[in-house]
Formats: C-alpha cells, structure tokens, sequence
C-alpha cells in the first residue's frame, strides 16, 4: 500500500470512529448519573473529549493524504501469495478463538501444547522435530514453574489433571 | 453379562467414585480467591490465615488476587465457580455489603454466595491531620455545617465512602452529598495520601490503614467504633459520643463459596476454621493491624452481614446514593 | 543520638553474613523474576513477603528491597530479546532495545541496560540517603491539580515517540485514551463500555494490553510472512558494551536518572511515565535522533536510567511519610508493619538504626545488581540464538501464561490476543505503538485528577493554576508543544509534500 492511502484510510477511518463514538457507543455503553452538577464532571465528559479529537485528527489526516501527490511508483508486495497468507492469518485468529474455548475446558498446559504446535506449523518452522519437543516440554516447564515455584493456580480443566 | 448389568456396575463404580471423591475432600489443592490487591488489608489477613488453614486442611491453599471493580471481578470468578469447595472467595465488607448495598448494576447478590466463616472484623477510624486545627468531632461537624468540608474513599462504593457518610448523618448534618463533597482515589493509600497532603478534610477507614500514620503523628483520629478504646488511637468510642448505632459500622474479612457449595464442604471449613485462628503466627499479625478475631459460625456470619447490609441499604436509600447506571 | 552512632549502629545491624544473602539472594529472586513475562517485580516480592515473617526485620525488609531491584532490571531482558516487556517500566526499552537484538546486539544493549540500571540505582539511592526530608515534604505538595499538570506535560512525550507522522502518533494516543475508558467510572461508579461484564469493570488488564501490543504482533507477522525471517539470522548475543559507549551515553544516564528520582519520589506516578519520558528527553537532545526507534544505544541507557532512577526514590514517601507510592512499595510497608515497624517520620527517631542499615544495603545493592545482572545477562543472551521457529511459538505460549498469572484471568489472556490484532494492524498502517502505550497509562491518570481538582474546587477552573508547581508545569508545556509545531512547520517546509513519500 502507498503511505497516501494508508493515510487516507487511516483518516477516513477515524472519522467514522469518533462518529460512531459520539452518536451510538457514548450514548449507550457509557451512563452517567441524573444529578452531575456540573457538565465538565459528568462520566460523559472525557469520552466525548476524546471522540472529538479522534475526529479532529481523522480530519486532518484526510487533508495532509490529498494534498500529497500520488506516488507512480509501483507497489511491491511482501508476500509472493497473498491469499495463503491471509489464509494463515485467518487460521491464527481460528487458533487464537480456539485457545479461548479451550484453556477453561482441558486446561492450559494441554492447550498451550497444541498453540504451540500449530504456531510452529503456522510459521513453517525450520527445526520441526525441535519445535515439536519443545511444543511437549515448555508448557510442562511453564507450568511446574508457575504452580508450584510461583503458587499459580494454572486452570487445569475437567480431564487430565496435573499434580 | 447383559447391558443391564454393564449398566449397573457403571453406575455402582460411579456412584463409588462420587462418594469415595466427596469423602475425601479436599483431595487437591483448593483455590482461594482474593479479590483485592497485593499489599491490601485484606491480601495480608489473606496470606496470614493461609498457612494456618494449610496446615489444617492438609492441602495446599492458593492464593490467587483477583483485582478489579472494588473487588467485584474476583466475586464473580467465584460466583461462576462450581459449588465444589476448591474455588473459594475470601470476601470484604467492601465486596459484600457496601457494593451490593449500593450498586444496582453490580453482577451479583448476597444470595449467590455461602458464607462459611467470618473471622475479622477492623474497627473502623476516622481521622485529620493536626493542620486542620479540628480536634474533635464537634469540631468537624461544625466546619462542616459552614460547607467545604470534603473525605476521600478508596473509590464509588467502598467502605470508606459509606463510613464518611454514615458518620456525618449520625452526626447531624441532614444531607451529607451536597453539603459536603466526596472526592474519590484510587486505592486506600491514595484515599490516606490525600489526608495528608491537604486535598481532602477528613478520612474514615479500617484501623490498620491508619495506625502507621496515628502513631507518627501525622493523623488524629477522632472516632473509633470499637465498643471500648482502642490501643494507639487516643481518640473517644461512637458510644462514648453518643452515637452506639456507629458499631455497626466495621470491616471485616470472611470466607464464602458459591451458593452451591455442599454442607460436607461447609461442615470442613467449619473445622479448619477453628483450628487455624488459634494459630499463633497468624493471631500476631492480625494484632499488629489491629484487628479482633472473632469467629463466627456460617448463621451468625450470615446473620452479621444481612444486618450490616440491612443498615446500609437503608442509609443508601435514605439518601439515594444508589448507583443505577 | 548523633550521626556517626547512627551510622555505626547501622552499621552493626547491616554487616553480617545474613543481610549479605539476603540482598544477593533478593536481588537474584528479582532478575530471574522479573526476567520472566507475567511474574514481574510486583509478583516476586508478594511471594517473597511471606519468606521474610520470620526473618530479622532488617535482612527481611533487604531481601525484598533486593527482589525489587532486581525485579525492576530484569524487566529489560524479555524485552531487549523478545520484545515482551516483563513489567510497563521495561515498555520504553523496547524501542530500542528490540531492534538491537534484531541487529544481532542483543549482548550490547543488555550490557548498556545493566549500565544504566546500576548508575540510576546509585545516584537514585544517593537522592533518597540525602534528600530524603526535602523530597518527601515537596511529594506532599502533589494535590490532584498539580498532578494534571504534570500527566499534561509527560503527553507531550508523546510527539517524541510518534516517529514520522505526528498525526498517526495522535491517533494511535487517541486509541490508547479510549480504550483506558473502558471501566468503572472514578468519580461516579457508573459503567462505562463495560456491557454489564465484571471482568471488564476493572479495566483492561495493563499487562495483557501491553504484552498485546508488543509481542503478539511479531508472532502475528511471522505467520503472515515466515520467508522474511528466514534468511536473516541472528547472531550469538557477543557483542558487548564498551565503556566509551557508556561515556557516550552517561548525560542522558544521569538525565533519567534525576527524572526517575523526581517522579519517584511522588506517590503513585510510577516508573513507565518516568523512563518514557527520561527517553523522549534523551531523543530530543541526541545528535543521532533520527537513530531513535531503530536501535539507538542511548535510547536504552535512557530508558533504564529512568526506571530505575525511580526503585530508590520511591522509598522517600515510603519512609519518610509512610505513604507507598505504587503497589510494591505497599507491600513493602507490609513488611514494615508486621515486623512492628511504622514508616514515618518518627521512624528516622526511633528506629534511625534501621534506617541507615536499610541505606547502606540499599548502596551494597547496586554492587548486587551490577555482578548478578552480568552472570545473568551471560546466561538469558543465548535466547537471541534460538531458531524463530522455535522461539516464537514458545513466546507466545509464555505470554498466555505469564498475561494469566498477572491476575489469574483468563479473560485477560483474551485481552492480550485482541490487543495483538489491533497491534498487528497499526503495524501493518505504519501507526507507532508507542503513542498508544503511554497514553494508556497516562490517560487515566490525567482525567481522575482533573475531576479530583473539579470536585476540590467546585467545578473552578482557578484551582489548575494554583501555587508555583502548577504554573512551572504550564509553562514546560507552552514551551513544548510550541516546539513541536515549530518543528512540524519547519519539516513541511523543507520537505514539503516529499515527507510522507519519502518514508516508503
């Protein structure tokens, strides 16, 4: 992407941010008691500060992107196949979500193993066999380290339990 | 064999684990949750009964803090626990009846725990520096009555915002949130700090968050709530001033379960309990912050809160100081 | 009692054999501790305090003294070598630090760390031994408007770490300010974006925040790139700091370390805010300033010099006043209490004897840091050596253990995933991280004291302009921002519309 249109949508960006604050999230997520005295103490007070300056430099992002010239130069991208990246990063949030679901249910040690596998495959590892050791070792240190060095309580979950 | 059978064993071998599980609690190291910070009163009475109650138990207790919210993100970790008696809560005058008495929106109610000891209580101290030429309530009712009078809290909803309160409405002065002015802090240390340096008039809190500050000299106290006089603090008793409905107001530290929790798990505790307040590490430490250890039973406990949240949702009402948004 | 008794009685009670253990062993405890993501100083010295019960008050209180220094520099070392600060003091280290190890001088930048660390620790305990009356009676001076004042000046900081665009460093101190909202209200205990969650009520975990925004990302682009890291290597940490490098660093060395020694001495600024701006400082007068950000060794020596400027100041409210100024100085006053000791003035009368051993082991514990930090510097450098495909995965199972232990949630863990998500895409739009960091601390800081200074005055703006402090703080930043749109202008002239094309 060219860094006048990273600007541009960054701006742009901002703008429907500080909007979307002002007009929808501020009035419903954020309450505020029925007898502030004063405007400036209100809870209300320091987001709409905020979402306004949001807006403020949004806009002067938007300026500062039209009044530089285009860039002609052509965009060299980083990656040779855009869409197996974007399909490993998609897999990255699956994992991420997936973590999340689990830690609570089989516990984090077992958890942590299978993140630490699928990282590993994620980011094509050179040292596979090392990778998959360690995928074994380092939640087993982690974890004597912080149940029973540090007096975690590490979620174990509902199946295997450690001592 | 036919599945009748199969089916029966299952049942029976089941049946035998569950019971052979409850007949051994605790099997493993139980979880005890507490829901304020390190360095806290309530983290060090925390960490002080830990290794009495280890000891007792003959399993490891885990002290976990769980921060956030005057103490109510840790409640609700224990809330959402399984009644199994391996998540428990140690639980705070803060964290259970002046939040619940008055936050509409907190996540939980009494009702969602089972209380099976309270074991502390802290008189509560109320305090000004030497500077501020008060030297008795009289005093300080009478400045505050002219208006500008302000008290600092550890936050919306903590002891020490209700304390400050109770004491100015015992104390005669009708409408205490608009002729005096509540400036919150962050922490307890923070609530202190700002005595000292001048940003508010006067503070009301737990005795062992004062008594460095007492005994250097650089606060006066002039109320405690102690039935009698207390060690360290040369100020007069709520009853001495005429003002016995002040006893009420006390911190203390318990211990709770979620609602589920079973009466064998309860029963456990009971006996734990008794034995690990005699533990002379433990009573030692809790002398030097000058708490009373008081043990209760899970009906006087429950009996003990119900009246103090009682008192407060009244107060609260009195003078719609409930938070609803 | 004179002060040549005091001294000797100090004396006395400091040289043995235990209160020698004590400190190594402290200071040891606090490397390793602090050197791991999520156990941080804070942690290890809460788990230390119950050690110390049944020690002598002296060597308990010097055995959490040491976990704490130690605690405070072992931050630097996750984050020089894996860009995952141990605590928020280390967050300013990163900026320059990480980008040594990449350059194969992770060995340099540690050594520099440890440098800094150890001269900030000096002269900040020098400050505390000397000016310990003087500096605790002006923290008491510190009411909510001077405070404001003061957050209002260190978010000036923020135009120091923006990198090429100042605008998309606003945006990225915008985001942090939002997100700091999230929570109760301060004043009136009303929810603000928490939906009706309790885990949101407290916050957004700090620790989870900052570990998102740094570490994650790295993870996230590697996944998205793995090719980009497979050719360069980087080389055995060997590199290492020579003594003309500290020279050339020692003014911003001594710089930081008076910022950390004033900041520290006030309660509950904390030691972030102290090395971000003891950094932006050292930027704003380096003649390599453009090297900032890229891996610029006297952005580290800055950076460490003025958190740890900060470990020894702390402990002038702490003793002097009896007040902590953040939570591991509450637990130390802990400490003090249980062993019937009660900081405070009357504590320099009646117990000057513990005083001055605390200062003389507080002195030999610089010495500690210096030897235990290079033993383990020499030992943590070789992570530098291990293959990305292996060391990435095993950061961010790290992080998912360390962001829980914090406050044993795991919704905090959830946090730091997001938070990596948002870091990776300003990543991604060139939108520096830095900006966000600190105006998430400082932001809430800066709104609760305005309303502190609201409510104390009734709503009069008078009341931020009351006495000397306020007006000194005004005018630093009239000054600063007037720079920095003098600089801004300047830039747009010289380069015009090439700047931003200039950056690709």
């Amino acid at each position: 992407m060219h860094d006048r249109s990273i600007q541009l949508q960054l701006g742009i960006g901002a703008v429907i941010a500080a909007a979307f604050l002002l007009l929808v999230a501020i009035p419903t997520w954020v309450s505020s008691p029925s007898n502030v005295p004063n405007i400036i103490l209100s809870p209300l007070f320091w987001p709409w500060v905020l979402s306004g300056l949001t807006g403020i430099t949004g806009l002067g992002m938007i300026v500062t992107a039209l009044r530089d010239p285009a860039s002609t130069e052509p965009e060299a991208s980083d990656v040779d196949d855009r869409s197996r990246a974007w399909g490993r990063l998609v897999s990255v949030a699956a994992l991420m979500g997936l973590t999340m679901v689990l830690m609570p249910r089989i516990g984090m040690v077992w958890t942590s193993m299978l993140v630490f596998a699928a990282t590993a495959f994620l980011v094509r590892t050179s040292h596979p066999k090392t990778a998959l050791v360690s995928a074994v070792l380092v939640p087993l240190v982690l974890y004597a380290f912080f149940a029973h060095v540090a007096g975690v309580a590490i979620p174990q979950g509902d199946f295997v339990r450690l001592p | 064999m036919n599945f009748t059978k199969i089916g029966m064993a299952c049942a029976l071998t089941l049946g035998m684990t569950a019971t052979a599980a409850l007949a051994e609690y605790p099997e493993r190291p139980i979880n005890m949750i507490i829901p304020y910070g390190a360095g806290g009163a309530t983290d060090i009475s925390a960490r002080a009964i830990a290794e009495a109650l280890t000891a007792a138990a003959g399993t490891p207790m885990v002290m976990s803090n769980v921060t956030g919210a005057g103490g109510a993100t840790g409640s609700v970790a224990v809330q959402n626990a399984k009644g199994d008696g391996y998540t428990m809560l140690f639980a705070r005058v803060g964290s259970h009846t002046v939040n619940p008495a008055m936050k509409a929106t907190l996540p939980y109610t009494l009702a969602d725990f089972r209380f099976v000891t309270v074991y502390e209580i802290n008189p509560v101290v109320c305090a000004v520096t030497p500077a501020s030429g008060i030297n008795s309530m009289d005093d300080l009712i009478a400045k505050a009555k002219e208006g500008g009078v302000s008290y600092s809290s550890s936050g919306v909803g903590s002891l020490l915002q209700l304390a400050a309160v109770m004491v100015l409405k015992e104390f005669g002065i009708e409408d205490p949130l608009n002729t005096t002015v509540h400036i919150p802090q962050k922490g307890g240390g923070e609530a202190a700090t700002a005595v000292l340096n001048g940003t508010v008039t006067f503070i009301c809190t737990n005795s062992s968050a004062l008594a460095g500050f007492v005994a250097n000299g650089q606060l006066k106290p002039l109320l405690v709530t102690t039935p009698e006089r207390l060690g360290g603090f040369d100020a007069p008793t709520a009853t001495e001033l005429g003002k016995p409905s002040l006893e009420q107001l006390v911190g203390w530290t318990g211990i709770a379960g979620p609602a589920s929790l079973t009466d064998e798990v309860a029963a456990k505790w009971g006996e734990w309990m008794a034995t690990a307040v005699k533990d002379e590490k433990f009573l030692a430490v809790m002398e030097k912050a000058g708490s009373v250890i008081d043990l209760m039973s899970p009906d006087e406990a429950k009996a003990f809160i119900d009246g103090q949240y009682e008192t407060f949702r009244k107060l609260v009402d009195e003078l719609g100081m409930r938070i609803e948004g | 009692m004179s002060f040549t008794d005091n001294l000797m009685l100090g004396l006395s009670l400091v040289a043995n054999v235990e209160s020698f253990i004590a400190l190594g062993l402290g200071v040891a405890v606090g490397v390793i501790a602090g050197a791991i993501p999520g156990m941080s100083a804070t942690m290890a010295v809460a788990l230390t305090l119950p050690f110390t019960f049944a020690l002598q008050p002296i060597t308990g209180i010097l055995l959490l003294l040491g976990v704490y220094k130690g605690g405070i520099f072992g931050g630097s070392i996750p984050a020089i070598l894996i860009k995952t600060p141990g605590t928020p003091a280390s967050s300013a280290t990163v900026l320059d630090g990480y980008p040594l190890a990449e350059k194969g001088q992770a060995g340099k930048a540690l050594g520099m760390a440890l440098w800094a660390s150890c001269t900030a620790d000096l002269i900040s305990n020098l400050a505390l031994i000397l000016f310990a009356g003087f500096l605790a009676s002006f923290a008491l001076n510190f009411g909510p408007p001077e405070f404001f004042t003061l957050m209002l000046f260190s978010l000036t900081i923020i135009a120091g770490v923006s990198g090429d665009s100042l605008l998309r460093g606003a945006l990225s101190a915008m985001l942090g300010l939002l997100l700091a909202t999230v929570g109760l209200d301060l004043i009136y205990g009303t929810n603000r974006f928490t939906f009706g969650d309790a885990n949101l009520m407290g916050g957004l975990n700090f620790i989870a925040v900052l570990i998102g925004l740094f570490a994650i990302p790295e993870i996230i682009a590697m996944v998205w790139n793995p090719r980009a890291f497979d050719g360069q290597k980087r080389s055995m940490g060997k590199s290492w700091v020579t003594f003309a490098d500290y020279r050339r660093c020692f003014k911003s060395i001594v710089r930081g370390s008076f910022i950390g020694v004033f900041l520290g001495a006030i309660p509950g600024i904390g030691a972030a805010p102290s090395a971000f701006l003891s950094y932006s400082e050292a930027r704003r007068t380096s003649p390599n300033k453009a090297n900032f950000g890229k891996g610029e060794l006297e952005g580290v020596a800055a950076a460490e010099a003025g958190n740890n400027g900060v470990a020894g100041a702390t402990l002038i409210p702490l003793l002097a006043l009896g007040i902590p100024g953040d939570v591991i100085t509450a637990i130390i006053i802990g400490a003090f209490m249980i062993h019937g000791l009660q900081p405070g003035p009357m504590m320099f009368v009646l117990n000057a004897d513990i005083i001055y051993a605390l200062f003389m082991g507080l002195i030999v514990s610089s010495v500690f840091l210096f030897f235990i930090g290079t033993v383990a510097i020499h030992g943590f450098k070789y992570v530098a050596d291990i293959p990305r495909g292996v060391l990435f995965p095993a950061v961010l199972v790290l992080c998912i253990f360390g962001v829980f232990a914090v406050n044993n949630s795991i919704f905090d863990v959830g946090v730091m995933f997001v938070m990596g998500w948002v870091g990776y895409f300003m990543m991604r739009y060139k939108v520096p991280a830095a900006p966000f960091l600190i105006a998430f601390i400082l932001g809430p800081l800066l709104e609760d004291n305005f309303r502190q200074a609201m409510l104390m005055s009734g709503s009069s703006p008078v009341i931020l302009f009351r006495g000397p402090i306020t007006w000194f703080f005004w005018t630093l930043t009239a000054i600063t921002v007037f720079a920095i749109i003098r600089a801004g202008i300047k830039a747009t002239r010289r380069h015009g519309p090439l700047t931003t094309a200039n950056q690709e």
